[in-house]
């Protein structure tokens, strides 16, 4: 079964199309990247995934489910880090992980433990007493990663996960990923590393004003290159679409 | 579980929370005072002039049971007003920030987050309307044995009303998780507290307040002197206790119905 599944999906904020008929699968094991320029839709593709967004046309599926309304036994097989993580300024490292551990289904005796074992896993024990808001940018996307597998989730969609990370966090968390997946989950990831999506993914989608425009594959030196030859050629497709479209409605005009 | 478990965190999120614990001091501390020392200055020589008018209701009667009117009058809009900027912040920071976003998908609802809130929001100030006026009977009792005066049951009754009056003014205070909710500002919510309570005075100037929800516990308190007070009965103050469990139920729909977070 699909884990994780936007089919036809579009959405638009106001006059501006931010998805346009996106279907994307990621099955159980794979690790699936996301990748395009800015504004290409990529975190409205994950919002929509996760239950956030409503979209205008199509539907999102999270393990079959309706991701806006998941059935206990489903959101905690769930996980996901879009925009905001699910971090609180006021509470500790600590508190953070055991709130999240108990907001994700795990009862009050194994929250401690569970927030325990992802201090550790995320390398955060020098600030396991700390207040989220006194850390580090990249220690707060360590502990908004760390919150949303702490469950060891089978659906996890993380967006840009490694934006603000020193060279040793993105190496915990390309391990977490990966070891995940080979545990049978499913993940979607948006990044705009390439290098980094080139190592951690077995299949990458472009996305460009909204639609998915190819895929490419992780291996190769040139990736760099190869996505933006994808880009350069969706835009000259929707260049010379827009003029036929023009040329049709003069030629009509005119007759 | 689920609700224990969102009641767990919520409560974790109070104890942080800087709104509450200026509050709380705000309301232990200042409205004890207030209740004595406007007495106090009600029964002095200095307060002349308009000051001397307003004071006038408790300048005379029982010392004892007029601490506690004070503090039943003073309560029943302080218990709304921390209860509202505390819902302004634990409702209205979730959108604004962003962490609304991460409350879907979880195990426990965000229906169940949203009844979590209420609920602790709710205990909390309730919790605090109860001590504060312990803290008001205590000074109370000093004031009077120093005076040599009795603390009797008016004075009882009077802290009775008091709570009363602070649980009302407390459950009107639950409205504004959502419009919290509606508007996804904490200060737009704040923004429509104070309108409210201006609201408020315009229509008990009106002379329509006994049926409107938010005057009716502060005119049942005497704000609006003895005669307003007895025109509020039971009904009016039964309408007043239905805010809270109806706008728990609109809060708990908009959280469950909530998108594009």
């Amino acid at each position: 079964m699909t884990a994780l599944l936007l089919d036809d999906v579009s959405h638009s904020f106001g006059d501006r199309v931010a998805l346009d008929h996106l279907t994307l699968d990621v099955e159980p094991g794979r690790v699936t990247a996301l990748i395009g320029l800015n504004g290409a839709g990529k975190t409205t593709a994950l919002r929509a995934l996760a239950g956030r967004l409503r979209p205008t046309h199509g539907e999102a599926r999270i393990l079959g489910h309706n991701p806006a309304d998941l059935p206990i036994d489903v959101a905690t097989r769930f996980g996901h880090v879009v925009d905001t993580p699910l971090i609180y300024p006021e509470l500790t490292v600590t508190e953070s992980l055991r709130c999240s551990a108990r907001l994700h289904g795990r009862p009050r005796q194994a929250a401690a433990p569970a927030a325990s074992a992802a201090v550790g896993r995320m390398g955060l024990a020098p600030w396991r007493h700390a207040r989220a808001r006194t850390l580090s940018m990249g220690n707060r996307q360590r502990l908004g990663i760390a919150c949303a597998t702490l469950h060891r989730p089978t659906a996890l969609i993380l967006d840009e996960p490694t934006s603000a990370l020193d060279p040793q966090g993105v190496v915990l968390v390309r391990e977490l990923v990966r070891e995940l997946a080979d545990e049978g989950a499913a993940v979607l990831v948006s990044s705009h590393h390439l290098d980094e999506v080139a190592r951690v993914a077995d299949e990458i989608v472009v996305l460009h004003g909204g639609r998915d425009v190819g895929r490419l594959e992780p291996g190769g030196t040139d990736l760099e290159q190869r996505f933006f030859a994808m880009v350069l050629e969706a835009d000259t497709r929707n260049a010379d679409i827009r003029t036929a479209n023009a040329r049709t409605a003069d030629t009509g005009s005119l007759a | 579980m689920n609700l224990r478990a969102a009641l767990a965190v919520e409560a974790l999120k109070l104890r942080r929370s800087t709104v509450a614990r200026i509050a709380t001091a705000l309301l232990v501390l200042l409205v004890p005072l207030g209740s004595v020392g406007m007495v106090a200055l009600a029964r002095s020589p200095q307060p002349v002039g308009p000051t001397a008018a307003k004071l006038a209701d408790y300048a005379t009667g029982d010392l004892a049971t007029t601490h506690l009117l004070v503090c039943a009058q003073v309560l029943s809009v302080a218990a709304l007003a921390a209860g509202g900027f505390f819902v302004a912040w634990s409702f209205g920071r979730e959108l604004e920030s962003g962490t609304a976003g991460a409350l879907f998908g979880l195990a426990v609802s965000r229906g169940t987050v949203a009844l979590a809130k209420c609920l602790v929001a709710l205990a909390w100030i309730v919790a605090c309307v109860v001590l504060t006026v312990a803290v008001t009977v205590a000074a109370s009792a000093v004031v009077t044995a120093v005076s040599g005066e009795a603390f009797g049951p008016e004075a009882w009754a009077g802290a009775r009303n008091s709570v009363v009056a602070g649980v009302l003014g407390s459950g009107l205070a639950l409205p504004f998780a959502w419009v919290a909710t509606a508007t996804r500002s904490q200060l737009g919510t704040v923004g429509a507290l104070v309108g409210v309570v201006s609201l408020t005075q315009i229509v008990v100037l009106l002379g329509g307040g006994s049926w409107f929800p938010y005057a009716a516990p502060s005119l049942w308190a005497g704000m609006g002197g003895a005669a307003a007070a007895a025109a509020v009965g039971l009904p009016h103050l039964l309408l007043a206790a239905a805010v809270a469990p109806v706008a728990v139920a609109a809060v708990v729909q908009a959280w469950r119905r909530l998108t594009n977070v």
